[in-house]
């Protein structure tokens, strides 16, 4: 027989449909997991099989779907069952194969979730070696609504056999998956992992997927599956039936095989019928495969970025090269700066963002992979995994959520022979630097040629030249004064060899005054000899205005629409920033809770004010101010916390004042939610008042567990723990935190809060404080540490 | 397992009233407070709120004392009992206000902590209001008892495992469940509405 890849070459190709809807008919009970099945009742699953291959499909999808290690002990068994009764109806017949059915695992990834990416992977991969062993044709990972854990299914499919791979994943009506993902952002990401076919199932009837089957089309370079629901489920008679027939559903598939459609079948509330008439209506239909798409894109979790006629603006600020205080944060594992960092550029309009972490002194590889995992929790814009360490490169890649932009290989043959196999096995664009074991060439011309090698060394991994952007190094012209005439030179050579062009702007202008002015300009005349993707700084005006002039002039933004709103919102902050300054104190920023013009304020007292008097004479007496107004119900909780915010940035600022080794580390507080809880509200209230005390805040979470708390005030050497709970349930876990950590150092003190909390409740579990609000608990940390300095 | 006989209620932000005291209540202001902050952060979420329910109509077995017995899961809870007491039938739901609500606390924990608290509690009580919305589509007329979700009482939190799992959550909703029964997206709700039986006359 062929294999299922052979034959799609050949002839449009039918899955099956669904299966709880036929085995309901069957008698199996709503809510009762069909998969017991595969052990008790065989012959029936036979059946289902067989009346799905009697109906013309030539796949069939094993009674696998929920299982996994984590729902049932013996799914090891129930797996292999539900293969054999595929094989058994499969036995004999032509054209007919069997897919092994692996759905997801029902717990969401990190950031987000709790699971962690190697967790899920070693969960399927669990799976695929059970069913590799089984005789199956190939893998299916279906009704997967999160990208991310699509990516842990098919890194397992990957490592554990060598069967082919299809994905199918369930959009909504406004075509993304549940977690954000639109289809480009998708077959970004499974090509790169090199899927042998994708598409949809699940989810809505055909009339939606209908509408969604274009940008399949339009994008994948792979056969696309649509398996549809049967519409939405409805009441008749007291009986639910699915609201589109076997009939209207069959009349869907012809437009979506007309629309792209190449393997069809059905899902919930599809039967042997359904398939039966799409095949009937669809077989004599023309059959293409799709052709291969040429387009240079990488993606995030959401969506694709395509490296085309648009210029690409790739932010430079994670990178510590020159940056003081982003050194010190990686040092200190500051994430928070990192993450403001990248929000910060993704608002000033950054497509994708660098992300370097390299510093001697640090362990680059482990702070690569939180700053990537974090980052994807707070901005949806690609990333460029930055490095020169292969490992650290290797492992980002693995665990980035998308299709990543890896910045870098090089022409040596170290640099190929270990980035190449990465950018194979997880997929990813590359920027190509044009330097050799030589060094760089003085010439364009032996520019283009590293170019060009890299190219076809490339090619050997199977990597296309679509994913190579090619960045032809700006050198500073200060010691090199041809550089700027060869580089762009180069982008025009680099170009004609058909690929993608990225540069470095900023390296132009090292060494010289007003830099600004050397850069951008510099950056227009890229722009015009077809660079493409620009490493930069958003935050620069003059950087951002040849952008919006460029994308004007270049008929890139018709009407100037984009330009007229960057060029307004520009006039409007300015306005906003002077009329803070003539009304305004700091004292009255934070009681008014105006976070900007506390900043301001607070740049402008630095002048002729020592930072530990504003901290003491203005930040806070004002917020002692508004705490007393919240106390005395004067004021409202919001706004005592925009005081705290405004407070707290004005303190950044006076921070970066204050020599790092004088800053106050003395004052500082572990807080956490306890075990069980999941109510972490009342805590971060009292985490940000805190902060704009000056407090340094070991913020735990929530559901922490007790041995954790106290590992955490034991390694920071922290005397003072605060703990919330809410329900009646966990304040037994309160107790017994505050038991441990007694244990553990009797001078460290306990103040608890929480709804479910009084100050009998307190006594009764040991605490030393109740704090009634937050106001109360700050009043208290500051006169701990207060008494707490006399002793020490 | 995939059950085919789930049915969904989505909703258009502007077709869902945020409850105002609901809203006051998890601010901490007077009802009908607001300021520039509240108003923006409320725009913000309104724009990629997603609201989406799954529930079905479930016969319940309340023939042992204190025990509701759905077939697919069988709850030991005095409280649930007493709630559901005069039904034989119950809606069974889960409601989220989406992902990208959590995306976005996640972003505002970062750069600004009190557009993080009044984004949480207006999104908390947006997902309380939709739960009203949706429970007033399934009523559709029934005299139904209080809703009532596990965490209530004595009702366990572990119930919804079964529950999410019955309702297709996770594919429909994209409703997930950690090992220690957080729900994620985090804006969502688990309920067990029941219906009273006609009075006979």
């Amino acid at each position: 027989m062929k294999s299922i890849l052979e034959l799609m070459k050949e002839r449009r190709i039918y899955f099956d449909g669904g299966t709880g809807t036929v085995l309901q008919e069957m008698g199996l009970p709503a809510g009762q997991s069909p998969e017991l099945w595969n052990i008790t009742d065989p012959e029936k699953i036979i059946s289902l099989h067989n009346r799905y291959f009697d109906a013309g499909a030539n796949i069939v999808k094993t009674n696998t779907f929920g299982l996994n290690r984590d729902k049932f002990d013996n799914y090891a068994e129930l797996i292999r069952a539900g293969i054999k009764c595929a094989r058994t109806a499969a036995e004999g017949r032509k054209d007919a194969y069997v897919a092994f059915d692996m759905g997801p695992t029902g717990q969401l990834l990190e950031p987000l979730g709790q699971m962690k990416f190697e967790e899920a992977v070693s969960v399927f991969a669990d799976n695929i070696r059970i069913a590799s062993q089984c005789g199956v044709d190939l893998i299916l990972i279906e009704t997967m609504n999160d990208s991310y854990e699509t990516k842990a299914a098919v890194t397992a499919a990957k490592e554990n056999c060598d069967l082919p791979i299809f994905v199918t994943n369930v959009y909504d009506e406004s075509g993304k998956l549940m977690t954000g993902a639109n289809p480009a952002a998708m077959i970004a990401m499974l090509e790169g992992l090199g899927v042998d076919a994708l598409g949809m199932n699940c989810s809505l009837g055909p009339d939606i997927m209908l509408k969604i089957i274009g940008e399949f089309e339009k994008y994948s370079s792979l056969p696309v599956i649509v398996n549809p629901n049967a519409g939405l489920p409805e009441v008749h008679d007291g009986k639910t039936v699915y609201n589109i027939g076997a009939d209207e559903f069959s009349d869907y598939m012809v437009k979506i095989a007309q629309g792209g459609g190449i393997i069809l079948g059905g899902c919930c509330g599809t039967t042997p019928d359904f398939i039966k008439k799409t095949i009937e209506k669809t077989k004599a239909l023309p059959y293409k495969v799709p052709h291969k798409k040429d387009y240079t894109c990488v993606s995030s979790y959401t969506h694709a970025v395509f490296v085309d006629e648009e210029p690409i603006l790739i932010g430079e600020r994670i990178n510590p090269t020159g940056k003081p205080k982003l050194k010190e944060a990686l040092r200190s594992g500051n994430l928070n700066y990192i993450l403001n960092e990248g929000i910060k550029q993704t608002d000033a309009g950054a497509h994708i963002l660098d992300v370097n972490v390299g510093l001697p002194e640090i362990d680059e590889t482990k702070m690569m992979l939180e700053c990537v995992s974090s980052l994807q929790a707070v901005t949806d814009v690609p990333l460029q995994i930055d490095s020169t360490n292969f490992d650290t490169l290797e492992k980002a890649m693995r665990i980035y959520n998308g299709k990543p932009l890896v910045n870098s290989v090089n022409g040596t043959e170290e640099s190929m022979s270990h980035v190449f196999p990465s950018i194979q096995k997880y997929g990813g664009a590359v920027i190509a630097l044009t330097i050799d074991e030589k060094g760089i060439p003085d010439t364009a011309r032996g520019r283009a040629d590293i170019a060009k090698k890299i190219i076809e060394r490339a090619s050997e991994y199977g990597i296309d030249k679509k994913d190579i952007i090619v960045d032809p190094l700006a050198l500073t012209i200060s010691s090199n004064p041809e550089s700027a005439v060869v580089t762009l030179e180069s982008i025009k050579l680099i170009r004609a060899l058909g690929v993608k062009t990225s540069l470095g702007i900023s390296n132009i202008s090292f060494g010289l005054p007003q830099r600004n002015i050397i850069t951008s300009t510099f950056y227009s005349n890229a722009l015009q000899c077809g660079l493409n993707c620009a490493i930069m700084n958003p935050f620069s005006p003059d950087m951002m205005n040849v952008y919006h002039a460029y994308r004007a002039l270049n008929m890139l933004d018709i009407g100037c629409v984009d330009y007229i709103e960057y060029a307004s919102a520009d006039k409007g902050n300015t306005q906003k920033h002077t009329e803070t300054k003539s009304e305004e104190t700091l004292h009255s920023s934070i009681v008014r809770g105006l976070k900007d013009s506390a900043v301001i304020q607070t740049e402008n007292l630095l002048k002729d004010t020592e930072p530990l008097d504003i901290i003491n004479n203005h930040i806070i007496p004002a917020l002692n101010e508004i705490g007393t107004a919240f106390e005395q119900k004067k004021a409202y909780l919001p706004q005592l916390l925009m005081s705290a915010d405004a407070a707290t940035a004005a303190f950044d600022s006076v921070k970066k004042k204050i020599p790092s080794e004088q800053s106050d580390k003395s004052k500082a507080i572990v807080l956490a939610t306890v075990k069980g809880d999941i109510h972490d509200i009342g805590k971060n209230i009292v985490k940000v008042l805190m902060e704009s005390y000056g407090f340094t805040v070991y913020d735990l979470g929530r559901d922490v567990p007790p041995e954790v708390i106290r590992d955490c005030a034991v390694e920071h050497d922290c005397k003072l723990v605060g703990l919330s709970a809410l329900m009646t349930t966990t304040v037994p876990s309160m107790a017994e935190t505050i038991k441990l950590l007694n244990e553990t150092d009797r001078s460290i003190k306990v103040m608890v809060g929480g709804a479910v909390l009084n100050q009998e409740y307190a006594d009764m579990i040991g605490a030393d404080f109740y704090g009634a609000d937050a106001m109360d608990s700050v009043r208290y940390a500051e006169n701990f540490y207060s008494e707490y300095q006399k002793i020490v | 397992m995939k059950n085919s006989d789930v049915f969904m209620i989505t909703a258009r932000t502007e077709d869902v009233e945020i409850n105002k005291n609901e809203l006051a209540q998890r601010l901490n202001v007077k009802r009908g407070y607001t300021n520039n902050t509240i108003e923006s952060c409320k725009n913000s979420l309104m724009k990629i709120i997603s609201y989406k329910c799954a529930y079905i109509r479930a016969p319940v077995d309340m023939s042992r004392e204190n025990i509701c017995d759905f077939g697919f899961m069988r709850i030991d809870s005095k409280n649930l009992y007493k709630n559901l007491s005069g039904c034989n039938e119950a809606f069974v739901m889960a409601l989220t206000a989406g992902m990208a609500v959590d995306r976005e606390l996640a972003k505002l924990k970062i750069t600004s902590q009190a557009e993080h608290f009044i984004t949480d509690a207006i999104a908390s009580a947006a997902i309380d209001s939709f739960c009203d919305y949706a429970s007033g589509i399934m009523k559709n007329g029934l005299d139904c008892a209080v809703r009532f979700s596990p965490g209530y009482g004595d009702l366990s939190l572990t119930f919804q495992k079964p529950l999410l799992e019955r309702l297709n959550a996770q594919s429909l909703l994209g409703i997930s469940l950690s090992p220690s029964y957080l729900m994620t997206p985090m804006k969502s709700i688990t309920a067990i509405m029941g219906i009273k039986n006609e009075k006979h006359t």
